[in-house]
Parts: C-alpha cells; structure tokens; sequence
C-alpha cells in the first residue's frame, strides 16, 4: 500500500489561536478515511494545508508523495475538492460553473458521466447561481468532483446542505470512486455517514489527533452498552472500575463497559443466574461523544 | 512558472463575467470625454472669452478644484479641457480601476469561490494575475477610446500627441490606484477593508493634491494625481509622469504579488480585531443596529469630509490677497458690485461639499437593498419588526447623516476661512449648508423609490447623484440649457451667500422628498424581499 497522503507533526496558527498543535495522519492508496472532530478542532485548517491554500507552520504534509504548497498545481491535477460551504458565482448558471472547474481541472471530462450526475443529485444546471439555494450550490461542487477522474477525493462536510435522499446519492457515487481505486478523505460531523463509508477514522480535538486508526481498532477503545437482567439483585456493580453511567430500570440494569474487561464482568456477574442478556456494539457516535465530553469537561 | 499555471484559463473567463460591467463603465468614462470636449468646443469657440476664463481660473479657489492653472498664456480648448476635465476624470477612472480589483481579487476570496479556483490545478497567482491583467487592458481601452475620441471631435488646439498623452494619463491614473487597491487588497482580510483603503489612498492624494496646487507645490508632485495631472497635455506635453507612474505601479504591482505568494488564503496582513460578546441595548433597537451596519464607512466619510472642508476653507483664505494685487479681476469685481469672486467660488464649494454629502447618506438607505440582497433582511422581517420601521429607521438614519455631515463640512469649511482671516461670517456659510439639506433630502427620496419599486435597477441612483454632480460642477463651464439643469434638486437650491434663502425652494424640496420616501415606502410595503 503506498501512502497517498501523509501527515506529520503539523502546526498553525492564526495570531495568537493555535490551530493545529500536532497533527499526524496518513491515507493510503485506495482508503477512504473519515476525518471527525468538534466545531473548530481544525478539520477545515489541515485540509486548507493539504489543499495548499495555507501554508503549516511546521511539520511536513504530502499528497503522492509531494509537498502540498509547494508542488500544489500538480497535486491538484489529480485531486477533486468539495467544500462544506459553496459559493459561485450569482449570475452564472450551474452548468456554466461545473464545465468552467471541470476544464480548469484538465482532466478529460465524461460527458454523459456528468449528465448522469446531474440527474442522479436531481440537479437543474440553468439556473444562475444566486437562485441556488445551500444544498443546490454544494451540487455544483460534487457533480464537478464526481465527473472528474481524480485519485483522490477530499470533502469537507460535503454533504451539509443536501436532504438524506442526496446523502445517499452521495454515499453511492463515493464507493464508485472507491471502487474504481481512489481514495477518499472525508471530513464529516454526520457519524452515521463516517461510519457506513469509511475503513479509517482520525479524530481531531483542539487541534491534535486523539484517536486514528481502523474503525475496529478503535472499537476496542470504547465503550459497549450492556443490558442485562438477573434473578437475584446483584450488589456492588456499581463500584466496579469498569462500569459507567448505570442506570437502574424496572427489571433490567443498563450500563456502559469498559470494552476491554468484557471477561471480568462476565465473571461477576455469573453467580446471579443472568436472564437476559444484550451488548450493543459501540458506535462511532460513542466514541466521538467521550472526546466531546472531555472537551466540555475541560472548559 | 507553476504559480502563473492556467492564468490565461481563468483571464478569458474573467472577461466573460466582467465584460457587461465594463462597457458600461467604458461608455460612462467615454461620454465624459465626449461631454468635455463638445461643450468646450461648442461654447468657447471665443477667445477672448477663453482668456477671462482663464483669468477667471487663476485664483486658488478654483486651482483647489480644477488643479493649478495651466497654460493661461494662450488658454486654448485644449488648453482649458487639460486643465478643467483632467482631475475629475482621474478619481472617476481610478473610483472605476478600485472597485474593477476589488471585485475581481478580494471579494471572491471572501467569499470563498477562490478557495475552489485554488483547489483546481491553477497556480497560486494565476486569480490575482488574472485582475492585473483585466485591469490592464480595461484602462488600456480607455486610453484607446478617449484618444480616438479627442482627435477626432477636438479642435485645432488638441494636437495627437496631446490626445494620445492625455489617453495615457487617464489610463495610468486607473492603472496606478488599481495597483494600490492589488497592494490594499492583500493587507485588508476583507473587501470592504480593501476598499476603503484604497479611497483612503486616493483621497489622500485628493486633498494632498489641493493643498500643493494652492501653494506648496512639491505636495502635487507626491500625489500621484497632481503627478499625472503634471503631463499638462495639449499645453506642454510633458511625458515624465507617465514614465514616473509606469514604475510606480511596477513596483505595486510586484509588491501585490509576492504578497499573495506568500500569505495564506483568506488571510490580511493587518489584524482582525476580536468582536464584542454581546449585543449591547442599542444594537437591539432597530435605530440601532441600522446605525451600527453603517457606523464604520460613516466614521471614515466624516473624517474625510472634515479633511475636504478644511482643505478647502484654508485655501478660500488666500483668494482675498491675490484679488488685490490682481488688477483684472479687481476690473471684473468692480463692473458688478453685486458678484464678489470670492462668495462664487464659496457658493460652488458648498454645493461641491453638499454633492460629497450625499454620497454616504444614499449608501446608509442603500444598504437597506445590501442587506436584502445578502438575504439577511428576511431574518429581520421574520422577526418582531413591522416594515414600517425598518424602512423608517434606514430613512432616519440617513437623514441625520445629512444634516450632521452638512453642519459638520460646512463648519469645518467656515471655520477654517475665518481662521484664515477671510471675512466671512461662519454663520453664513452654515445656513448656505443648510439650504441644501432639502436637495439632499429629494435624492434620498428617489433611491428610496427605487428601492420600493425598482429593486433590480438600485443602483441606477449613482447615475442620477453622477448628473447632479455634473449640472452642479459643470453646469455654468458647459453652459446647459436650463430644463436640463433642472433636473437636478441642487439646481434650484439657492447659491448662498450670492443668492439669499428662499423658504419657497426649501418647502418645495422638502415636501417633494416626503412624498418620494411615502410613495418608496408604499411599493416597499407590498413587494417580495428577495
């Protein structure tokens, strides 16, 4: 596997805001990396620096294997971007806009892959601009993006504006790209949709990476809910290390566990002859949550 | 070069967007020449009429707003166009070249579409390079254009090499501010910043400009306007200002650019100053936030009018020194008791200063259709608010910016004559102020109007402030027939201190302009917002 896009101790900052304070991540070939992180962790910033539009105070960051601000007219040659918040110019039609990026893109452009697009997002390409609304101008972007062969994708919460019937149409033409060999780096706060398309996630916090890795990897990090019922009362699971945010329901005890001292728990609970037992997986949402909670936590 | 890549691409493009909007500007630029050149043709065909022109123009006053005197030895047409038209023309092309870059360059940063230009493979100058370009060949067609256009409806006196210098300098003074708004447009992280200091700059040269051509001459020749203005075509013809402003926008231009190179996208090199927490009590007010939409652009207008105002009170000073040693004009004062020289040229500031008035409190009601456009306005509407006092409180407010910038400009302009030892009494020239609030009044009514009815066609209100200010400024050069002269609400307002007041044309105006703002109102009340 060769590392499309690699990511190594970066920093910025904007004045006295630190941005980034480190940031280390990579995206291979053929991967679709879903990048998550709250409201100013610096999502946006790093794939600013990837893009080339800002230059990182230190740290290094290629894209195949070139420096994103300095060689970022031959990256961008081979790259397709959709930024979460779109906007074009008002008095010229969609059409007109998505043919104008695709023939600065240079790369040859599929005519009736475009059109199948366009009918596909339910898109109406003669309209002007400034009658598009949000999720109409963020069409613009993906059916460009889409219509182009690029190697690799990089969305920045593409899919913001768009209804959960274009959210699928979203998610379809990403695993065609997939499939055809890009890769995808996808910066989304809609988890469900992070955790449907991608293999990897990194998770950013106040611009550091607290988390990276494959999504079954980090499962082990986390939590899994437990819902059980015994015959006798059981005493004393409260003070269990393991156990989180208990709650006592009519018959049934609801708790979060330590993904990792599954067994333990297993064990001390045998003695109480277990009626009912249920273990939901840990979703992504879990794992996010428990960075956001430390955020407040820290303010 | 890798950071020019795909320039070419995004430079056709440009002028796809950008070509409605510059003919129009093209045609308006060509039309003043043409109006320039055909009144002083048609009118001055006399030369002696010409020479007490000439004499006319020798003081000051006027040198502060026509540019210091040139060729008065033999004031040929050419002669007196050079002298006459040269400097309004400039701010109009370099007002023409500021908002073409910051158009072109800033505002689409800002609003995010180079973010994606940047993301395709175009290199990292390719948009800016791409502006210079357009606004390259945009004062280059003015040259062209206003050269074809004085050979061929010019008299004898305006000789090719004055046609084609006074070409180049109208493109250079376009040329030169556009590359001072390249410079402004990389240190501001927004337009509105970006603009506003390159006005700053070119209002700077403005007032540097007045007070060098009222006496200490060097200061002309450090604004690039009185440097321009310098060539004196069809006079001396003098070549080295156009080779001083070639370099001087080289070297903007080359300062713009590696600028650019270096920073990062969305960023200014001046810091953004943190905002305020919270709304205070008088931001929740309608009033209120209406005067804090508007209060920064106000702020930089009232500086720059008290500036005007004292530049040209402190020059209205000198006027009575020179009329005494000038034995001609002391033949023409005497010939007429009633006309004083010096209350003229006051009556003329006035309305000049009056013109300069108006322009901040049509952009306050104007940014009643800003934000409408910007789709901000519905919010407000969806709130408690009735439209009634949303419009009312836009009307208001610029209202009281008239009236304030009146008292403001006229007392800065009375007050440094009397400083000056001019005996003139500041109360008289605050009154002269006054009567023109009405005028003012009646403009306000006609954007208010538009904004009622015509929402699309807005900004046609320039057009109209553009003919006042032409009626007013050229109305007695170009000798206009009166019906048209009429048109304009500052035609009929006295010229005081050589008119005296009249409450007949102060009613009249004044309840025009109510009628203009309820019948605005009554169109804005029943149509959709945008």
């Amino acid at each position: 596997m060769t590392k499309l896009i690699e990511i190594k101790a970066l920093e910025k900052s904007f004045g006295k805001t630190i941005a980034l304070k480190n940031v280390s991540f990579e995206v291979n070939s053929g991967e679709i990396v879903g990048f998550i992180g709250p409201n100013g962790a610096g999502k946006s910033t790093t794939i600013r620096i990837l893009l080339g539009l800002i230059r990182a105070d230190a740290g290094t960051a290629t894209i195949f294997g070139k420096d994103v601000w300095k060689e970022s007219v031959d990256i961008h040659k081979r790259v397709a971007y959709v930024p979460g918040d779109v906007n074009l110019w008002p008095n010229l039609t969609g059409g007109q806009v998505i043919d104008l990026f695709l023939s600065m893109h240079g790369i040859k452009v599929d005519k009736q892959r475009k059109e199948n697009l366009m009918k596909r997002f339910e898109f109406d390409p003669t309209k002007k601009c400034r009658a598009y609304s949000k999720g109409n101008r963020q069409k613009v972007a993906l059916i460009a993006a889409f219509s182009a062969d690029a190697d690799l994708y990089i969305f920045d919460e593409p899919t913001s504006g768009l209804d959960p019937l274009q959210e699928r149409v979203f998610q379809d033409c990403t695993r065609e790209v997939l499939a055809k060999g890009a890769s995808v780096l996808l910066s989304s706060h809609i988890l469900s949709e992070v955790e449907q398309l991608c293999d990897k996630v990194a998770i950013i916090r106040q611009g550091e990476i607290v988390e990276s890795g494959s999504l079954s990897d980090l499962r082990h990090l986390t939590r899994t809910q437990i819902t059980f019922q015994t015959q006798e009362e059981i005493k004393g699971i409260e003070e269990q290390p393991y156990v989180h945010d208990l709650i006592r329901e009519k018959e049934a005890i609801v708790f979060q566990l330590d993904a990792d001292h599954l067994n333990e728990f297993l064990t001390f609970i045998q003695p109480y002859t277990v009626l009912k037992f249920e273990s939901a997986p840990p979703k992504l949402e879990d794992l996010f949550m428990r960075h956001y909670e430390t955020v407040k936590g820290g303010d | 070069m890798k950071s020019q890549a795909q320039t070419g691409h995004i430079f056709r493009f440009t002028l796809k967007k950008e070509w409605l909007k510059l003919l129009l500007w093209l045609t308006g630029c060509a039309f003043y020449v043409i109006m320039g050149v055909v009144a002083f043709v048609e009118v001055y065909g006399d030369p002696l009429e010409r020479q007490s022109m000439a004499v006319a123009m020798q003081n000051p006053a006027m040198e502060a707003l026509f540019g210091r005197a040139i060729g008065i030895d033999n004031y040929t047409i050419g002669a007196m166009y050079s002298h006459t038209m040269t400097i309004l023309g400039f701010v109009l092309f370099a007002v023409m070249s500021i908002l073409l870059v910051v158009r072109n360059t800033r505002s689409e940063e800002e609003d995010g579409i180079l973010e994606m230009i940047q993301a395709l493979p175009t290199g990292r100058l390719a948009h800016t390079t791409s502006a210079i370009l357009l606004l390259l060949l945009t004062n280059g067609l003015l040259a062209i254009i206003s050269t074809v256009l004085l050979i061929v409806l010019g008299d004898g006196s305006m000789g090719t090499e004055g046609a084609i210098l006074t070409g180049i300098v109208y493109g250079m003074s376009g040329i030169v501010f556009g590359s001072v708004t390249l410079v402004t447009a990389q240190l501001s992280s927004n337009a509105r910043g970006a603009m506003m200091m390159a006005f700053g700059v070119l209002g700077a040269s403005y007032m540097l400009r007045i007070v060098g051509d009222s006496g200490i001459e060097l200061l002309s020749w450090l604004s690039p306007l009185g440097l321009l203005y310098g060539s004196e075509p069809f006079v001396n013809n003098y070549w080295f200002p156009v080779w001083i402003s070639i370099g001087l926008s080289l070297l903007l231009i080359t300062i713009a650019l590696w600028l650019k190179h270096q920073r990062d996208m969305g960023a200014g090199l001046l810091p953004d100053r943190a905002g305020k927490r919270h709304a205070t009590a008088l931001l929740k007010t309608p009033m209120g936030f209406v005067l804090k939409l508007v209060k920064t652009p106000l702020v930089v207008w009232a500086i720059a009018m008290l500036l005007l105002g004292v530049s040209y009170g402190s020059v209205i000073g000198d006027v009575e020194g020179l009329l005494e040693g000038n034995e001609v004009i002391e033949q023409i004062i005497a010939a007429d008791p009633d006309l004083s020289m010096v209350d003229q040229f006051m009556a003329m500031i006035l309305g000049v200063l009056a013109m300069a008035a108006t322009i901040p409190s049509i952009q306050v009601l104007l940014r009643l259709r800003g934000e409408e456009k910007k789709n901000r306005l519905e919010k407000i509407i969806a709130g408690s608010h009735s439209r009634l006092v949303i419009f009312g409180s836009f009307i208001v407010v610029s209202v009281v910016v008239v009236v304030l910038f009146q008292l403001l400009q006229s007392f800065a302009f009375g007050g440094s004559a009397v400083f000056m030892d001019y005996d003139v009494l500041l109360r008289e020239i605050i009154v002269a102020a006054m009567a023109y609030i009405p005028a003012i009044l009646v403009m306000i009514g006609v954007a208010s109007v538009l904004i009622g009815w015509l929402p699309k066609l807005t900004s046609l209100i320039w057009l109209y402030v553009g003919f006042a200010f032409v009626v007013l400024y050229f109305g007695g050069l170009f000798d206009m027939p009166d019906f048209i002269n009429g048109l304009s609400p500052f035609y009929h307002v006295p010229e005081m201190p050589i008119e005296e007041w009249s409450w007949t044309v102060t009613t009249v105006l004044s309840l025009l302009s109510l009628v203009l703002m309820a019948v605005g109102y009554a169109g804005f009340r029943r149509r959709d917002i945008d």
